[in-house]
């Protein structure tokens, strides 16, 4: 019935599509056009990647499923909500597996998210971003992520990808508290002239 | 509203990280509801965990998830929650719900009250208001674990400035400082703390030096 194979690893961004066929465009489909084929590429392409972050939280397979199940279907229900100006669709695909992720595996509310959510999207803050744009500033990023140092880049990956709050990271490291974020600030001061610029 | 004094970057990338304790990812959102160039800051930080996501290799899907996804696709959609208009910003209504004109304070010692905010599940830190009357000390020091203090009314100062509506102290929890609300309205702070030291203990801590106690 859908042509795209889901354990078929081949399948990675920009390959075997047609060019338009970026994940803002299909984001847009999806949300415009309630098109299912656009949200069964999405998935084939960030399924696989989010069910990886959702194991590195210790999650059995079978949660980890359920959770890329959850996260696909608020993409769907929420597709509306999405605009180019709030930045890359992986982007706001990872926020969605994060609110997600604060409400299965911490045991904690994200409604503070959903209201920050609400205020952004009502004060519609003008932003000059390009969809054109999108792939490049999260290649951009990536490559930069890739140029900190080991150090840093462990502080951020233990932060965003295995969720840990500052407290955790020191004692894994084994360093001291202020030394999480400082490495954390270095990080960002790092990443920011390419966080900045894609605007 | 000019926001002068801004949470610490580690802070505001652990709240992106979704990896904040429930208190002080309220007292952050709260903050950036206020704050359009935190909103700002936060936006682009979003692309750190869209970029680690991309980045991520592809863990293998049952062979039956797309069918299951597609098989649960309906009509419902997520709208925007319509909202009354209060004056606390979005953030912190679900935590007062009457507004700030529906605290119940409890006094605290002189010119100081508070109001413990709750927050559904157990956890190892507090929300909640303190209360301070012009001219009054703030007793909240850096007695250990991490404390955010946002402004909601009125103002004090300490030995960083002034903090007003809107403004946000993170300081390290080594920092020691003596706020003194500021005349004019009572200074009301959101306040998030590690639960470990009760509050009480931390105001005598505070009152130590004047009294000798």
């Amino acid at each position: 019935m859908y042509s795209i194979g889901m354990s078929d690893n081949k399948l990675e961004a920009g390959s075997g599509f047609p060019l338009n066929d970026d994940p803002e465009t299909l984001l847009l489909r999806v949300a415009g056009a309630r098109d299912r084929e656009a949200l069964a590429r999405l998935f084939s392409l960030f399924g696989p990647r989010v069910k990886s972050m959702m194991l590195k939280l210790g999650a059995n397979d079978a949660i980890a499923e359920d959770m890329v199940q959850e996260t696909f279907l608020s993409v769907w229900r929420k597709a509306h909500l999405y605009s180019i100006e709030r930045g890359a669709a992986v982007s706001w695909i990872f926020t969605i597996a994060r609110n997600l992720r604060i409400d299965q595996f911490r045991r904690q509310s994200n409604k503070p998210y959903e209201d920050l959510e609400t205020v952004t999207i009502e004060s519609a803050e003008p932003s000059g971003s390009m969809m054109i744009e999108q792939k490049q500033v999260i290649d951009r990023v990536t490559l930069a992520l890739k140029s900190l140092s080991p150090e840093q880049q462990e502080v951020v990956r233990l932060s965003f990808l295995h969720d840990m709050p500052h407290a955790q990271i020191a004692e894994k490291v084994g360093i001291p508290l202020g030394t999480v974020k400082s490495r954390l600030r270095l990080a960002y001061e790092r990443l920011r002239p390419m966080l900045e610029d894609l605007q | 509203m000019t926001i002068t004094h801004h949470p610490d970057i580690a802070t505001l990338m652990a709240f992106s990280a979704g990896a904040l304790e429930e208190p002080y990812a309220a007292v952050i959102a709260t903050h950036l509801a206020m704050s359009e160039g935190g909103r700002e800051t936060v936006r682009h930080m979003t692309t750190i965990g869209g970029a680690l996501l991309n980045d991520e290799p592809n863990a293998k899907l049952s062979d039956k998830a797309l069918e299951r996804l597609m098989g649960k696709l309906g009509d419902e959609r997520i709208e925007v929650p319509s909202h009354t208009p209060s004056d606390v910003p979005l953030p912190l209504q679900k935590y007062l719900p009457r507004g700030l004109d529906g605290v119940r304070w409890k006094w605290t010692g002189p010119g100081v009250a508070t109001a413990d905010l709750a927050w559904g599940r157990d956890g190892r830190s507090r929300l909640m208001l303190l209360r301070v009357a012009a001219g009054r000390r703030v007793p909240e020091h850096g007695h250990g674990g991490q404390e955010l203090t946002l402004i909601l009314q009125g103002a004090y100062k300490d030995r960083f400035g002034v903090f007003a509506k809107g403004d946000i102290a993170d300081h390290d929890e080594d920092v020691e400082h003596q706020p003194i609300a500021e005349p004019g309205d009572d200074c009301i702070c959101l306040v998030a703390v590690d639960a470990k030291l009760t509050f009480q203990g931390r105001l005598m801590r505070a009152l130590q030096p004047l009294f000798g106690i």
